[in-house]
């Protein structure tokens, strides 16, 4: 099984902590709540206590390793990426203070302030994002949620079709493994030039999508059979409601979010890191 | 007995297809009968099936004639959705069952009855009631992803079963399976048959059937070349091998044994009768 698939293969149906018994009204609202949180501030050090306390939160709902292991694939190389690019001397206006310098090939460069406080936030506001949005999907129920989604009044079919989309991405990832191998084993090259190995892609591609449109038809199928369209009130087997959980978890948003309040009218909009604006932050 | 799905002149096409997949094809299946439908790849077997949940014509459009009434409502005129509480489908691959909704087997087996707007305490009930029935109890918090080929196929024939319909229409359920899973999806099929279920089964293989069928319709190129009681299409041994499609072994042998050395003996179709035929032929 390829990283892709188990990435986003759900965790244990039968896992039941307090984190799967949040509302998942609650966890998305924590999602959404983060993430702006992430982006009013400009503090990475801010942005990695958010994301400490949602990999707490995964540990304790047995949901570590696939949100650790995508914020490994995604976040980590994306910082080693961007921090050389933004906080050495290639050009950026906003890089003003020097904090030190770094020796390449027997020359020295600055490393400056601003480039490197920006190229740390920035992965780290989407890191504070990805984490976020996986602990809510890894441990809210879909039938679940698609109760809550109900109660939210939205139609069935837009329901469905948010709720289909995160069960059939494993599927789709799945099926462009095998895809690429039976291409792979009749000749299609994989260790060639980037340009290529694009055009090369081709040849998965177009199979993975005419497969995936004939794949929609099949569950289309399926689901008329099974009385998708009936103009029926649907019965919803579980019910949801909001439990002392729930609220706790609310209130102590919402005490975190008076002090964070309170936190960025008295030290800014950096409070740990005191990094300088940058035009882009 | 009453006819439980009447087909009449039966005749379609695909809106993409230039020819008539089915022609002219009728039949009837009594309540509590087996019918199976055989016959070689695109003689037309999956597009016949699909004719009696309304799928065709409603779903595919396509040109269509002839009249197809099952359980009192004519296809033509009655919306899928209706038809499905009086069909059920099981599908060829059962991974194209799953609603895509579910995230497990006791959720799946409850998405039909709740898309139909049953109340909670039925589904409850009915639920339990079929995954019993096709041995899936104990994997009710399974993921359907982690289950085998057979229990998969079991698990959409529980999905199936739930709604209790009227006719249980099944395209080649085995089809996709090892001999495992196959063993187990037909033990459930042939206990359903036994207990008086009405069900259409597409098979490619008759031997598979022949053990709970009590009636056959061959198709081949959208044509119904035979049809009547089962024991007699599969003794048709010579017009089955020129239509692709294999009887079952042991009555091609009585059929070869009568050709080739005149031994006159009653063509057996399981291989228990089998057994008594050649052992009375031999004095046993």
């Amino acid at each position: 099984m390829s990283a892709g698939v188990s990435l986003l293969k759900r965790a244990a149906v039968e896992t039941n902590t307090l984190v799967q018994r949040l509302d998942g009204r609650v966890k998305f609202l924590f999602f959404i709540w983060a993430t702006l949180l992430a982006y009013i501030f400009y503090d990475p050090v801010l942005n990695l206590i958010i994301i400490g306390f949602t990999l707490a939160l995964a540990a304790y709902a047995k949901v570590l390793k696939p949100i650790a292991l995508t914020l490994a694939i995604i976040i980590v190389p994306w910082i080693l990426f961007a921090v050389p690019i933004l906080s050495l001397p290639l050009g950026f206006p906003w890089n003003k203070t020097v904090i030190g310098y770094i020796e390449i090939f027997g020359r020295k460069y600055p490393v400056y302030l601003e480039g490197l406080g920006w190229g740390f936030t920035w992965p780290l506001r989407i890191a504070v994002s990805i984490s976020t949005a996986l602990l809510f999907f890894l441990t809210t129920n879909q039938a679940k949620l698609a109760a809550t989604l109900v109660k939210m009044r939205l139609p069935f079919k837009a329901i469905y079709v948010v709720i289909a989309a995160l069960q059939f991405i494993p599927l789709l990832a799945r099926e462009a493994e095998v895809i690429t191998q039976a291409q792979r084993a009749r000749g299609l090259r994989t260790d060639v030039g980037i340009l290529q190995r694009v055009r090369n892609y081709l040849a998965v591609v177009i199979p993975l999508t005419l497969t995936s449109l004939n794949k929609v038809q099949i569950r289309a199928i399926a689901l008329e059979s099974r009385g998708f369209s009936a103009p029926v009130r649907k019965t919803l087997v579980y019910e949801t409601s909001f439990t002392r959980l729930d609220y706790v978890f609310l209130a102590g948003m919402a005490v975190a979010t008076a002090f964070l309040a309170w936190v960025y009218v008295t030290y800014g909009y950096s409070p740990i890191s005191h990094l300088p604006w940058v035009w882009a932050g | 007995m009453s006819a439980v799905i009447k087909v009449e002149n039966l005749t379609y096409a695909y809106p993409t297809s230039r020819d008539f997949v089915l022609k002219n094809i009728s039949f009837e299946v009594q309540r509590g009968e087996v019918l199976a439908v055989i016959g070689p790849n695109g003689a037309g077997k999956s597009t016949l099936l699909k004719s009696l949940n309304g799928l065709v014509p409603h779903f595919y459009g396509g040109r269509y004639g002839g009249r197809v009434i099952v359980a009192g409502h004519e296809v033509l005129k009655t919306p899928i959705s209706t038809l499905s509480t009086k069909v059920g489908f099981v599908f060829q691959d059962p991974e194209d069952q799953i609603s895509g909704l579910a995230l497990t087997v006791w959720e799946e087996v409850a998405f039909g009855l709740m898309m139909l707007g049953y109340p909670r305490e039925i589904i409850e009930e009915r639920v339990r009631e079929a995954i019993d029935y096709v041995g899936l109890k104990g994997l009710e918090n399974r993921s359907p992803f982690e289950l085998s080929g057979g229990e998969m196929q079991r698990l959409a024939i529980a999905t199936v079963l739930a709604v209790k319909p009227e006719v249980i229409v099944m395209d080649e359920p085995t089809a996709q399976l090892d001999p495992l899973g196959k063993f187990e999806v037909l033990s459930v099929v042939r206990r359903l048959a036994e207990e008086g279920a009405t069900i259409v089964i597409a098979e490619h293989e008759i031997e598979d059937v022949v053990y709970f069928a009590d009636k056959m319709l061959l198709l081949d190129d959208g044509r119904a070349v035979a049809y009547g009681d089962a024991r007699e299409v599969v003794a048709m041994v010579d017009e089955l091998k020129s239509r692709g499609v294999d009887p079952p072994s042991v009555t091609e042998l009585a059929h070869l044994l009568y050709r080739k050395l005149g031994v006159d003996a009653s063509y057996p179709v399981t291989l228990e009768e089998a057994v008594e035929v050649f052992s009375r032929l031999l004095g046993g």
